[in-house]
């Protein structure tokens, strides 16, 4: 049974016991919370996904609670365990879904040393992915959702999760986060994206979330072989730009922009460079994101 | 003494009997690797089932965290062999020996406790007289000091067997620069000249190590008798790891080790470590330690307390409970680590001290809060 099929109240109860399962397909969690508003938005936002069993073993157990005491009087709060462990601050109460997606995101980055971890999104058509690394503001969470909606397969938003033994690209499929003018910019792009509520004032401004479709969370245990690096910077007006990439700086940029590659050592530098080799390299400047989202799948298609 | 607490022995089996992981069901993974995580010993666990099970035998999902443990290890380890190698030459223009303390150590001389253990920071051991200029050079070199408030400052440096933590960039680790192994004021004392007399040079390597039974000893105090025992059974898995090396079960090694801690003053220490590793890993030779004629007999009240309430917090527990009782546990403790740390005339000023920080600190967050 999906998030979206099951009874509200049912959900609550489940997720305030023992815990709900969810896999993202290359990890999996199990989360508990006895906030009946985060349930509602947790339904939301993972529709798609199969409520799992919990028990067995998780990659990370994820609990997020009001703080309790006196303080939480004057300024309530809630806080995520990761495994049991309150790792970080407290996020104000009205803003437990992006407690629960951020903390979620730290403790997968923290434990899966078994993977190359880009920060990256990524989808595929066609078999080949298109890997999107990129700093805050390049508007690649907006690009990401916006190919997603328009026949490409989401695999992450937030990480490239890279199988070591041959540079295939896994998907770790989550609700993509949306932030600021991006988060209007989607909604007029796809109205019919399913787009959870609007956070305002957290550390990153307004952020949405927005749900993975179901057919891309059917598909979340299916690899992808590396087809494009593209390194997108959002510019107003600027209209779509391709300009290649050297593989030599394309590698370079995407292990400074990894989450582990210093970590694995070997095994990431020889995982990295295979998905360089394979790939084609560009940089994207785009102001316009229908036609950004047009010729990367014309690159792709250059490919096959 | 009390056996460990129920929450921790999922963890404590799977260390003790690394070849019983065959049989474990995933729902005891659940508990085992997050357990192992959190007391920093992921690593030593994949290091130790790794040694006997083929991990063909293993779920895919556990081979995953285990080999995490690994590969954290192993990156620690390489930031420490690099960054003692980015400050050989600096230390080469100073009085040495250089010696190595806990990690490093166990890592420059490969001791199999070392395979999978997570370092926390490098921490190296100089003559005092050497310090100053040693400080300064490496200040030259690109080092920082994490800490740079003057009280911070003057704590290390005036009370403190080491100075403040230092960092580099491009450093993973932090290097603490030590003089000794004990705080100079504190209520047990190293014999410092001693330690420096009979260390050990590492063959092939700049750098020398504690002779083995200091490099115990200073593994006891810096878990009885410095730390409030908070999840730090880590540091009680490298005593038991010293304690078969040595090992304890030789009459002749037992008899050095406590001439050695009375040399020292750290009968009491070693007693309580001997204890705690007998209840939590059963080492041999831990019973002949404790009924040794030259150990104190016996804990006073107040030892037997400290005792059970550490055993209590030691164990990475079942952190889903936040009870009164663990949290009193550890209040008690980290008093009673401050109290050994240093006199009482210096613990009130210090905490003195902490609390006029603490309160200028929140006035000036307030006013910046509110300008802002």
């Amino acid at each position: 049974m999906r998030f979206s099929d099951v009874d509200a109240g049912a959900l609550l109860q489940q997720l305030s016991s023992s815990g709900v399962g969810i896999d993202f397909g290359a990890a999996r969690a199990r989360i508990q919370t006895r906030l009946p508003a985060l349930a509602a938005m947790i339904k939301t936002v993972y529709a798609g996904f199969p409520v799992e069993d919990p028990s067995g073993m998780f990659d990370l157990s994820v609990a997020v609670r009001r703080v309790g005491g006196l303080r939480s009087i004057l300024r309530p709060q809630v806080e995520l365990r990761c495994d049991g462990v309150r790792e970080f601050e407290p996020f104000p109460l009205d803003t437990p879904l992006p407690l629960l997606e951020w903390g979620t995101n730290y403790g997968l980055a923290s434990r899966l040393f078994c993977y190359l971890l880009l920060h990256a999104g990524v989808v595929e058509r066609g078999g080949r992915a298109i890997v999107m690394p990129a700093m805050p503001g390049s508007g690649k969470s907006t690009l990401t959702a916006a190919l997603s909606l328009r026949g490409f397969r989401l695999l992450s938003d937030e990480f490239g999760v890279v199988r070591l033994q041959d540079a295939a690209l896994l998907p770790m499929l989550r609700p993509l986060a949306l932030k600021n003018e991006s988060i209007e910019v989607i909604a007029r792009f796809a109205p019919e994206a399913v787009i959870g509520p609007r956070f305002p004032k957290t550390h990153k401004g307004t952020v949405a979330h927005l749900a993975p479709l179901t057919p891309h969370v059917d598909s979340r245990h299916l690899p992808a072989a590396p087809g494009l690096v593209v390194f997108p910077r959002f510019v107003a007006d600027a209209g779509v730009s391709l300009e290649a990439v050297p593989k030599g700086h394309a590698f370079a940029r995407l292990a400074v922009n990894s989450f582990n590659y210093d970590a694995l050592g070997p095994e990431s530098f020889d995982a990295l460079g295979k998905l360089v080799q394979e790939s084609s390299c560009w940089q994207l400047r785009y102001g316009d994101l229908p036609r950004a989202v047009e010729s990367l799948g014309k690159l792709l298609d250059t490919l096959n | 003494m009390t056996p460990p607490p129920l929450s921790s022995r999922p963890l404590l089996e799977a260390l003790a009997d690394p070849r019983s992981c065959t049989g474990y069901e995933e729902s005891h993974w659940d508990k085992v690797i997050p357990l192992a995580r959190r007391s920093r010993l992921l690593g030593v666990l994949a290091h130790r089932v790794a040694g006997v099970v083929d991990s063909s035998r293993l779920p895919a999902r556990v081979n995953r965290h285990l080999n995490a443990g690994i590969i954290e290890a192993r990156f620690r380890r390489q930031k420490a062999l690099h960054l003692l190698h980015v400050i050989a030459p600096v230390l080469k223009r100073h009085q040495g020996p250089w010696v190595l303390l806990k990690g490093a150590a166990y890592i420059a001389q490969d001791l199999d406790l070392a395979h999978g253990r997570l370092l926390a920071d490098a921490d190296l051991m100089v003559p005092r007289s050497a310090l100053a200029d040693l400080e300064q050079a490496l200040l030259r070199a690109g080092w920082e000091f994490d800490k740079t408030e003057a009280y911070d400052q003057h704590y290390y440096r005036a009370w403190s067997h080491q100075l403040p933590p230092m960092r580099a960039a491009g450093q993973v680790l932090e290097l603490d620069l030590h003089h000794t192994i004990l705080p100079p004021i504190g209520r047990v004392k190293a014999n410092t000249e001693r330690l420096f007399a009979d260390a050990v040079a590492v063959s092939g390597s700049l750098f020398h190590v504690l002779s083995l039974d200091d490099q115990v000893l200073h593994a006891v105090v810096h878990l009885v008798h410095d730390s409030d025992f908070a999840g730090r059974l880590r540091d009680l898995v490298d005593i038991d790891g010293l304690f078969r090396l040595l090992p304890l079960t030789d009459p002749d090694r037992r008899r050095l080790l406590l001439d050695r801690a009375r040399l020292h003053g750290m009968e009491r220490p070693l007693r309580m470590a001997a204890e705690f590793c007998d209840a939590w890993f059963r080492t041999p030779g831990c019973r002949e330690v404790m009924n040794a004629s030259s150990s104190p007999r016996s804990f006073s009240l107040y030892g037997a307390s400290v005792m059970r309430l550490a055993n209590r917090v030691i164990g990475p527990g079942d952190a889903e409970s936040s009870a009164i009782g663990g949290a009193l546990a550890r209040f008690v403790l980290e008093s009673r680590a401050l109290w050994l740390r240093m006199p009482p005339w210096m613990l009130a000023y210090h905490g003195g001290a902490k609390a006029t920080r603490a309160l200028a600190r929140r006035v000036s967050f307030r006013e910046s809060a509110v300008r802002g």
